[in-house]
């Protein structure tokens, strides 16, 4: 009898574990490992108190001041407010709808001009992909465009595709991500692997992608990437502001 | 133990294209953990060569017995019949392919898949996708080692006539091709935005020609230098280093520690890059040396489910494609968790093997016209191409 209330309470204690997993946004160290520094927001946060932010995409959805948006962006500047309190924080994000990295390479240059950031957190992948660009003129093109970013004194972080299930048997981007990796290495920027993440949380349950309509769950994925892209941040530009979750 | 084929059949060829067949299926299976056990995780090259490779040696098993002793009219006759019979394939697996896409739009209710949306902006133009489709030039991401067969089979009726007659120059013509290939960067383009063929066939056909000079004797001419123990030295050196390369590919950690010359990784596969060409060529030396043509355990039972596989290899291609497709559709109706990815990985590849028995009944029975077997031949089919 004994035995079995043990095993009960010890069952009870595993279901209640699991949950608690399902309900956060935790990742294991592996997924968000980055050994690469920012040091142009580490500059501008402390020297300048202020630090400016451009989320590049081709999302149509994500396009404007975070204030305005819906999607991660938004949780990343909120959560960046909270942090750095003190500290003059504007995330503006900016889309290229299905433009692939080729077309992006020519508006870049402009874009870096009006918005002078400090940081640019580069989403690409997805159209090209799609397209099916050939990955190693991808890796090359992508090569060029952080280039471009490097040498207007902005550090970059890049974001690959999405998990998607319902539309991951039409292509593979695995090939993009290894190129983006590829880039990340020599390049020595942080890459941000948001397939891995997602992946991760629809293996264990935390969420469920393939639902046929929002459930709740888009808002609550974007606060969680918001947020780890918000302790990438801190981390790797060693500032003051401790862990969002 | 019951023998499975005829005596003098290579059942090695058998047993590794059905292991490739696998593998092909589990790595289309997207997100599926189960792949993490097929070749490409552990090197750097993957099922594809060994499909490819193989698909050579047996053409040129088959259809140069066929020219040589009937022809080249025959020969090739009978090779553009096998091109049609798979490029019919590749149309029916486009069937399935248009509508898995068309079940899946509906997922695009949630803003989640805001993202890729823009998939469907060529299927606003259905016509057009068709026909680029029947003509090759829209292909399905799961099918590409298809057209490339079909590509490499339409042109090989010239090949095997050269091979047949002169197998070194053919190859020597084959490697020119390939380097060319890689130096002009030629590809076949692709509707609708100028991208190119996933497989290059300019690239691809290096590993089918090689394998047509294996199948008509060039490795027994290198036979020693195969055996020699320096060559096996080196080839289990460039495996266990290509592994390593491979695992370190997971973390950053420890990649982050390898000098800029030495990050060789993401290897380019449309190109068949010379490390994944070499490390299949290092695979295959290792099996020739030490799996010999009358293995015991190739004709054990255990064995038997990939062995029928390969021995119907075009049939169980399209099978895996198609049950890719099923087992994608069962991950986003029902769970796509772990358990689930087990499940449909298994069963899937149950499936391919209970077919793969009924076709060599099948044929079986075909080819003796409906008579019962003679009591001392179990046979299981004729070598298809």
């Amino acid at each position: 009898m004994r035995a079995l209330v043990a095993a009960s309470a010890l069952l009870l204690l595993l279901c209640t574990q699991l949950r608690a997993a399902s309900e956060t946004c935790e990742v294991p160290n592996s997924i968000t490992e980055n050994y690469s520094r920012l040091p142009h927001v580490a500059q501008a946060v402390k020297h300048d108190n202020k630090l400016s932010v451009l989320v590049l995409s081709g999302v149509p959805s994500q396009t404007g001041t975070a204030s305005s948006l819906k999607n991660y962006p938004a949780y990343l500047a909120q959560s960046l407010h909270e942090r750095l309190k003190d500290v003059g924080v504007d995330v503006y994000a900016h889309a290229e709808p299905r433009k692939s990295i080729t077309d992006i390479l020519a508006v870049l240059p402009k874009l870096l001009d009006e918005r002078k950031p400090n940081l640019v957190i580069w989403q690409t992948g997805t159209v090209e992909a799609m397209r099916g660009m050939d990955p190693d003129l991808y890796g090359d093109k992508l090569v060029a465009g952080v280039d471009i970013i490097l040498k207007a004194n902005a550090d970059v972080i890049l974001v690959n595709q999405q998990y998607s299930p319902r539309t991951d048997f039409m292509f593979d981007g695995g090939p993009y991500t290894d190129n983006m990796r590829w880039v990340s290495q020599t390049k020595d920027i942080p890459l941000f692997n948001r397939y891995e993440v997602m992946k991760y949380w629809a293996d264990n349950g935390n969420f469920d992608f393939t639902a046929l309509r929002n459930d709740g769950s888009f808002e609550r994925l974007h606060r969680c990437l918001g947020g780890l892209l918000s302790d990438l941040i801190i981390r790797a530009a060693s500032l003051p502001g401790g862990l969002d979750r | 133990m019951q023998p499975a084929a005829p005596p003098g059949r290579d059942l090695r060829l058998d047993f590794f294209r059905g292991l490739s067949l696998w593998f092909i299926f589990l790595d289309h299976v997207p997100s599926n953990l189960v792949a993490w056990l097929t070749v490409r995780n552990f090197g750097f090259s993957d099922a594809s060569e060994i499909f490819v490779f193989i698909s050579g040696y047996t053409a040129t098993f088959v259809y140069g017995r066929v020219m040589r002793e009937r022809g080249f009219i025959i020969g090739a006759a009978r090779i553009l019949k096998r091109a049609w019979q798979i490029y019919v394939a590749y149309v029916f697996l486009l069937v399935f392919y248009l509508a898995e896409i068309a079940y899946a739009s509906r997922g695009f209710e949630n803003p989640i898949y805001t993202e890729e949306f823009g998939i469907f902006e060529f299927f606003q133009k259905p016509d057009i996708v068709l026909i680029e489709a029947l003509k090759l030039r829209f292909l399905p991401a799961n099918v590409d080692v298809l057209p490339l067969y079909i590509v490499l089979m339409t042109l090989f009726p010239a090949a095997l006539w050269f091979l047949l007659r002169w197998p070194n120059i053919t190859l020597g013509a084959s490697v020119v091709f390939y380097a060319a290939a890689h130096h002009f960067d030629w590809n076949l383009a692709l509707y609708p935005y100028d991208h190119t063929w996933f497989f290059n066939p300019f690239a691809w056909q290096l590993l089918f020609v090689i394998g047509g000079w294996c199948a008509l004797g060039g490795v027994k001419k290198i036979d020693a230098i195969l055996r020699s123990r320096v060559v096996t030295a080196l080839c289990i050196v460039f495996l266990i280093v290509a592994a390593l390369y491979q695992l370190s590919w997971l973390s950053h950690g420890v990649t982050r520690r390898l000098p800029a010359w030495a990050m060789i990784l993401p290897l380019d596969k449309s190109g068949l890059s010379l490390f994944r060409l070499c490390h299949f060529l290092a695979l295959a030396i290792l099996v020739i040396r030490f799996v010999p043509f009358d293995a015991p355990f190739l004709r054990s039972k255990w064995m038997r489910p990939l062995v029928l596989c390969g021995q119907n290899s075009l049939e169980i291609f399209c099978l895996g494609v198609f049950l890719s497709f099923s087992a994608h559709f069962i991950l986003t109706e029902i769970s796509t968790r772990i358990p689930m990815q087990f499940a449909v990985s298994f069963t899937g590849i149950s499936i391919m093997v209970g077919v793969a028995t009924i076709m060599t009944w099948y044929k079986d029975n075909e080819r003796r016209g409906g008579k019962p077997p003679p009591a001392s031949e179990q046979s299981l089919g004729g070598q298809t191409a």
